[in-house]
């Protein structure tokens, strides 16, 4: 049933109706989001203090140009890289797992569907508060857990220690954000047809086979997205991590917001922070792009099968 | 489906491990909330909390303005659902159904918008809301959180309208329904579980939100419960019981609401056919 | 369904009924007051009170404090003066004062307010640039060695034996000292760095245009800060606001620090038995905490909010500004016996401010943030990074040159 096209569709209508029903989304997204857009585009080849945004004298590529020099950018981007890809992997994987373990019918499902999204409704500053002191070197319930099971370390400074920074991060964005992709994914599994399962299920198919064959075809297509949305979110996450790390230590989970925050608004250099905005954004692009090409491949393919 | 016994006892288990991840962080806010400050640093962690001081939370509610913080907060979640949904729709709706010329622009155009940080909208915004007298007023935090949260919504509500068969909107039109019945009575109810999975989303964003909430608003009065929250954080030290019993405070709305959408996610299977 | 749709309507339009309220205008001029403070534990509640008194003994002006997020008072104020709104009134600190002076974005006060009136404190002279005011200081303070006489019976008066104490001190769960040390909390890092290096007689830059990161007494400075993480006597990692509850329960034996800590040391605890003595560096010289009372340079009511300032600068509200913060305010005001009894460390920490200096770089004042990054990205390379103070203070020296010839 899913597999009609609207493009093979006509529906008559009054052909302004599109464009009708797109308007009023058009002109919100324009004065809201596109012209803010387009001045950070302006601002990024100024040298612009934050206390005088309207003070815009021209530099050209300078700002770029610094950037790249000696603004660290390749660490940046590294961190950044890692960052996302751990995010989307586990953060949706985890959602994944959580979905289907809370689609089966059981004694109080609602209550622990309603439970999971915990982490969602927490406010940042709180689960930086309370993460941070798990995270405790002395005190943290973590080390204090680690030390109770005998491991070998249990004294960790996760969050001051270059290596274990990022890592702690992604422990606590993952945490905060999986119950999103498990929300989205639950109500797309909604969508799964009882009788493709209970074929399948005749059809003698273990557990494994009948999510390959009735349940991931419907639900692609969700999972799919919410990959590109985690993505693109995790690339401009910034509550947490300046919350709990502020970038540190020596730059060890300094990703491309922290950078563009602390060159806006520690050094008030809106041009700088401008033009790694637009860095970004173009990061931001080709991630879409590929993600475009690539489910329109698959869907290529799935459509041959 | 056929269970093993081996599946009967796992999943449970699977479920509890789940949930006691995803609630340790809040347990552990209200164990430090209850916590003596003189037993914060002991040896051995208490693992509960001490019920004796539970009257923190009064006292916090008394001295510090959490009530108001959560009805501002609550007023902004709110309205970005009501609008973010109200303003969904028909995009939605045009970009699974139309193939029209600037289409692909518009659904990219909703990508992009997704790319910007917050931190790089607030300055632009802030006078352009000036401009428009939309300054520290709780509308205008609505306004300023719908634009983000309209494009992922948007996107969702379309992928549900995809999975929609045509003859039952073909079937309608033969009864001479208008477009615009065809969509609010016929298409929205069968993407029930759908609609609510966007409202929960707009709903947590806006309550949530931070870097908005903080510049655009100056009165104390209109104050939300995130950037109340950060103020205790102060220069020298920090209450970590208030903290934490704000930090509760603000957290529980949020899931109760979430189970009241559940709620009608399960009317909305029970009513109408999803399941093509 | 057309009856969800007529909820959603209602919904829609008490919703919007509610968020567009519009306050109600006052009768007196409304003067916008914004400070980190007034959220703080303790503290927040009686300046309120303070700033209550002008409100109720007058009808013509009302000053209406909001607290800000500490952590982003800057943020928040600069975007919203930058945007041409903002606060009234705004309590600045350093380095935020000396950022927004070359924007234009502070009133002048020489006109607004008669300096001859008033007893102002030496670090006053800071608020004037190139002979304007831009400022009146609004409270500060020095740093100094609180230590807990149960643990430390008598101070050290020297590094050295400050080392041996702290190390004899850090055991069964207790620390001999702590300080910050992650860029989490940057501004704080810098601070207890600056105490470290202005007490082994290093300086920032030499005044004349020159900055100085890597002159052998800055070094030197840089090394002791890393003796002490060395020497395991801190608890790593632990942010200000935990060490700051461990000192007051007892499990931190000494803490170089200003004295709005011991303000809160005592409030929280009040039976803990500590004192106040000299940092125990080779210099006397140790930061200044100050902040800055300013009008905004947007601000609709300069002349209601410079009649607050007239206010709160008489003796008898100095007085009462001082009872409630704890520290040392903008004027030279007298103490009667049971308010010294009352606070005994202001007097050790009046001492301290006569050789205090500003945390700024003096020279480059608003790149000092972006010279606070360099500098502390290279300390922790030296703490954790294994990097020996020359060769890190030279790379900082080398970057932050690169960076204010922008």
């Amino acid at each position: 049933m899913a597999d009609l096209r609207p493009s093979e569709v006509r529906l008559e209508g009054n052909s302004w109706t599109p464009y009708l029903f797109a308007a009023p989304v058009a002109i919100y997204l324009i004065l809201f989001q596109f012209y803010p857009l387009a001045q950070e585009f302006y601002l990024s080849f100024t040298s612009t203090d934050l206390l005088r945004p309207d003070d815009n004298p021209f530099v050209g590529l300078d700002n770029y140009a610094f950037l790249f020099e000696a603004g660290d950018l390749h660490n940046v981007l590294w961190i950044t890289a890692i960052y996302t890809v751990c995010c989307v992997v586990f953060a949706v994987g985890f959602g994944l797992l959580a979905a289907l373990l809370l689609d089966a019918p059981f004694i109080g499902r609602g209550v622990a569907r309603a439970l999971v999204t915990i982490p969602w409704a927490a406010p940042s500053v709180a689960v930086a508060l309370v993460f941070t002191w798990m995270f405790n070197a002395q005190y943290g319930i973590f080390n204090h857990g680690l030390r109770a099971l005998s491991l070998p370390f249990g004294a960790e400074n996760w969050l001051d220690n270059p290596l274990l920074a990022l890592p702690a991060i992604l422990f606590t964005t993952v945490w905060q954000i999986f119950p999103f992709s498990s929300v989205v994914i639950l109500a797309a599994l909604q969508g799964v047809p009882h009788e493709l399962r209970e074929a399948a299920a005749i059809d003698g198919a273990d557990r494994f086979n009948i999510f390959k064959i009735a349940v991931w075809p419907t639900i692609q297509p969700t999972v799919f997205m919410l990959v590109l949305f985690v993505t693109i979110w995790s690339l401009r996450r910034f509550d947490l991590i300046w919350l709990m790390t502020q970038g540190g230590p020596i730059g060890a989970t300094n990703t491309m917001v922290i950078e563009l925050y602390r060159q806006g608004f520690v050094y008030r250099d809106l041009g700088s922070a401008a033009a790694i905005g637009m860095i970004g954004l173009t990061v931001a692009l080709v991630v879409t792009v590929i993600y475009f090409k690539v489910t329109l491949a698959a869907e290529r393919a799935q459509g041959k099968r | 489906m056929t269970a093993s016994p081996i599946s009967h006892t796992l999943r449970p288990l699977a479920v509890l491990a789940l949930l006691g991840i995803a609630a340790f962080p809040i347990y552990w806010m209200v164990v430090t909330s209850m916590t003596p400050s003189s037993e914060l640093f002991a040896e051995r962690p208490n693992l509960l909390p001490s019920l004796g001081q539970i009257s923190i939370y009064g006292e916090v509610f008394r001295t510090i303005p959490v009530a108001r913080w959560l009805w501002n907060s609550f007023v902004v979640a709110a309205g970005t659902t009501v609008f973010s949904i109200l303003l969904a729709i028909l995009p939605a709706y045009a970009l699974s159904r139309f193939r029209f010329t600037g289409i692909a622009i518009l659904g990219f155009a909703l990508f992009a918008t997704q790319m910007l940080p917050e931190a790089m909208l607030v300055v632009p915004l802030y006078s352009i809301f000036g401009k428009l007298s939309l300054l520290n007023s709780l509308f205008g935090l609505i306004l300023a959180n719908t634009a983000f949260v309209v494009p992922v919504i948007t996107w969702i509500i379309k992928g549900a309208i995809d999975g929609i068969p045509l003859e039952v909107e073909e079937a309608a039109r033969m009864d001479g329904c208008s477009r615009i019945d065809i969509v609010l009575a016929i298409v929205l109810p069968l993407i029930a579980p759908t609609l609510a999975a966007a409202a929960v989303i707009s709903f947590f964003h806006g309550w949530n939100e931070y870097v908005f909430a903080q510049t655009l608003i100056s009165s104390e009065q209109l104050r939300t419960a995130s950037v109340g929250l950060a103020s205790f954080v102060g220069e020298l030290s920090t209450p970590i019981h208030a903290v934490m019993a704000v930090g509760v405070m603000y957290t529980l709305p949020a899931v109760i609401f979430y189970l009241f959408a559940q709620r009608y996610v399960v009317a909305g299977m029970t009513a109408g056919s999803v399941k093509g | 369904m057309k009856k969800v749709i007529r909820g959603i309507m209602l919904a829609t339009t008490t919703v919007l009924a509610t968020a567009g309220y519009v306050s109600a205008t006052f009768a007196k001029d409304k003067v916008t007051f914004a400070a980190a403070v007034f959220a703080e534990a303790g503290r927040g509640d009686r300046v309120r009170a303070w700033i209550d008194t002008f409100n109720k003994g007058q009808d013509d002006v009302e000053v209406e404090p909001v607290a800000i997020p500490f952590s982003s008072l800057a943020n928040t104020v600069f975007t919203q003066m930058g945007g041409g709104g903002g606060p009234d009134l705004i309590r600045f600190d350093q380095t935020d004062f000396f950022a927004a002076i070359p924007s234009g974005r502070l009133l002048p006060l020489d006109n607004l307010i008669n300096e001859a009136n008033f007893k102002f404190l030496a670090p006053d002279r800071f608020m004037k640039v190139d002979g304007k005011r831009y400022g009146l200081l609004f409270d500060t303070t020095g740093y100094a060695l609180l230590y807990n006489t149960k643990l430390v019976p008598t101070p050290p008066t020297d590094f050295e034996t400050f080392l041996k104490d702290a190390k004899a001190q850090t055991k069964e769960g207790t620390f001999g000292y702590a300080y910050r040390a992650t860029m989490a909390e940057r501004a704080g890092f810098w601070q207890d760095v600056t105490n470290f290096v202005y007490g082994f007689k290093g300086r920032w830059s030499d005044g004349k245009g020159k900055l100085t990161l890597n002159s052998p007494d800055v070094v030197a400075g840089i090394a002791a800060y890393k003796a002490v993480y060395d020497a395991e006597i801190i608890p790593k990692g632990a942010d200000a606001a935990t060490y700051r509850r461990m000192f007051w329960e007892g499990k931190i034996a000494m803490n170089v620090d200003n004295g709005g800590v011991a303000a809160i040391f005592n409030q929280n605890a009040p039976d803990l038995p500590f004192k106040v003595a000299p940092s125990p560096f080779p210099d006397k010289a140790q930061g200044l905490i100050m902040t800055a009372l300013v009008i905004n340079a947007n601000s609709k009511q300069p002349k209601a909010a410079a009649k607050f300032l007239n206010w709160a600068y008489a003796p008898a509200n100095q007085s009462a500004l001082l009872q409630a913060m704890g520290t040392n305010v903008g004027t030279d005001v007298p103490l009667t016996p049971e308010q010294t009894a009352a606070r005994p460390w202001l007097a050790a920490y009046a001492k301290a401010m006569e050789n205090a200096l500003p945390q700024v770089v003096q020279g480059f004042e608003d790149k000092t943030p972006e010279i606070q990054q360099i500098v502390l990205e290279q300390v922790l390379q030296v703490l954790q990074g294994g990097a020996s103070p020359q060769q890190a203070m030279d790379k900082a020296q080398a970057l932050a040159e690169r960076r204010v010839r922008r």
